[in-house]
């Protein structure tokens, strides 16, 4: 199930364990380090493991009390409970979570975009490793209700 | 002969035997907040002990029960408070003079979940360079940094708090049941707030040993 590229990046790192110590330093440790001003892509070979890739199918998808209930069980802890980006981990994070309610930002994501972050987590889609991969948490229809509901959150649209 | 057996079976009987749940759960109230028994209602207001014997070290629950640190800075994850970091249930958590907590815990350690695999996990410790890669995993691939508190590099504590802190988590938590709780967690609980991660084994053991290595220097 684990990607073979990062495994054996990762096993040329059991060999040389001063090379892995000196690139942790230097790739960042992820979310929680304390170096907030450093902020480094990802290598592209590592990327959390998530079933498939296959591009989402775009479908408006409607808000229930379940994705409230959804977002509020699982997302506040980050986002908070108004999606204001500043639930009970946010001030331990290097990168904070985003403020769902901003449009300003939201507006220049497509749902796509949105859709995806959720599904494979911050590092597989260029954004910051805190934000977690849910994709197998959760089936993908209730990924799409999310999508809609921070577009509730933020009422907006991608342009 | 026989009188000896007699007094045997009086000290028997006299002393119940340390498998029977001893009065403590009963008079302190521990059943109003945790689950001893997977068929009792639930949500819990605190973590579910059916399965303390698989998931506890013996020797940290003694001292727990006696004098407990907060594990979970927000609360239990049920507690109405936990969302907005201000728990309902008063921390730290109460707690027994050494005999009650010797008798609660050796009870506890008799509760197993059935079907329950051990020697999943080995104790060889994983290399330096095998650590550096699994925390990697812990703090950049899964992002468990972002739920859970570590200590980086020069011994400090950070970390989100939204999970239970994995400080010193060796000292409290047996291997085979963090690797367990990593490849089905909803065996022990059928709705967290974790994400499910689907690791394959040889990943979810690398994890389950870094984990269980944060260990503050005394
Ligand atoms: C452990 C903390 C954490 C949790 C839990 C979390 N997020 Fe995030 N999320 C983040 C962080 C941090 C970012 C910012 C990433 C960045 O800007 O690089 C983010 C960003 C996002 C984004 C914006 C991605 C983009 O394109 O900029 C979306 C959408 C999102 N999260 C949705 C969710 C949903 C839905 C949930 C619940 C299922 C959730 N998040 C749970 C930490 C979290
Ligand atoms: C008012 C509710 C309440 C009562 C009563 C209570 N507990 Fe707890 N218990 C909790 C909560 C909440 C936690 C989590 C504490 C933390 O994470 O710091 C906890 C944690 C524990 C733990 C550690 C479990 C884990 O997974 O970390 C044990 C063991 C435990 N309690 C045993 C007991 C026993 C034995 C009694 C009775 C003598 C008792 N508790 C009474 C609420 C309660
Ligand atoms: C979005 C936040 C979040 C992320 C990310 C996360 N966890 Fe958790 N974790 C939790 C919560 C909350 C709990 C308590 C049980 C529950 O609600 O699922 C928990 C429970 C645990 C436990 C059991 C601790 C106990 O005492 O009961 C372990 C071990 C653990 N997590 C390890 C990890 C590892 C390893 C990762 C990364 C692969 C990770 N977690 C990622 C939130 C998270």
């Amino acid at each position: 199930m684990i990607l073979n590229k990062k495994t054996k990046f990762l096993k040329t790192l059991e060999f040389f364990p001063e090379l892995s110590l000196f690139l942790a330093l230097i790739i960042l440790s992820g979310c929680g380090s304390e170096n907030p001003t450093q902020q480094v892509k990802p290598p592209a070979e590592a990327v959390p493991v998530v079933p498939d890739r296959s591009a989402p199918v775009v479908n408006v998808s409607q808000v229930t009390e379940e994705t409230r209930q959804t977002y509020q069980w699982y997302c506040t802890q980050c986002h908070g409970e108004k999606g204001h980006g500043n639930g009970v981990n946010a001030p331990h994070l290097v990168v904070p979570p985003r403020d769902h309610t901003k449009a300003s930002y939201l507006e220049t994501r497509s749902d796509e975009q949105l859709f995806e972050a959720i599904k494979l987590g911050g590092l597989a889609v260029g954004r910051a490793p805190c934000m977690p991969a849910w994709g197998n948490t959760f089936e993908d229809k209730t990924i799409h209700s999310l999508v809609s509901y921070i577009r509730e959150l933020c009422d907006c649209e991608a342009l | 002969m026989r009188i000896g057996i007699g007094v045997l079976l009086l000290i028997c009987m006299s002393v119940s035997p340390v498998w029977a749940e001893p009065e403590e759960i009963e008079k302190k109230g521990c059943r109003d907040c945790h689950r001893f028994s997977s068929e009792e209602k639930q949500p819990a207001r605190g973590p579910d002990l059916f399965y303390a014997g698989d998931k506890f070290h013996e020797n940290w629950l003694k001292e727990f029960l006696q004098s407990p640190k907060v594990i979970r800075k927000v609360g239990y994850i049920t507690d109405p408070g936990f969302p907005s970091g201000n728990p309902e249930v008063s921390q730290p958590h109460s707690t027994l003079t050494h005999e009650e907590s010797a008798r609660v815990s050796t009870f506890l350690m008799t509760l197993h979940l059935p079907d329950y695999e051990t020697g999943k996990v080995d104790d060889v410790p994983l290399s330096k360079g095998a650590r550096a890669q699994a925390k990697m995993l812990f703090e950049r691939n899964f992002g468990c940094i972002a739920c859970h508190e570590a200590l980086n590099l020069v011994g400090k504590v950070r970390g989100g708090v939204s999970g239970p802190t994995l400080v010193d988590s060796g000292l409290r938590l047996k291997p085979d049941w963090v690797f367990h709780w990593l490849k089905s967690p909803e065996k022990f609980l059928p709705r967290g707030r974790m994400p499910v991660f689907n690791l394959d084994d040889e990943t979810a053991i690398r994890i389950t040993k870094y984990v269980l290595s944060i260990r503050t220097k005394k």
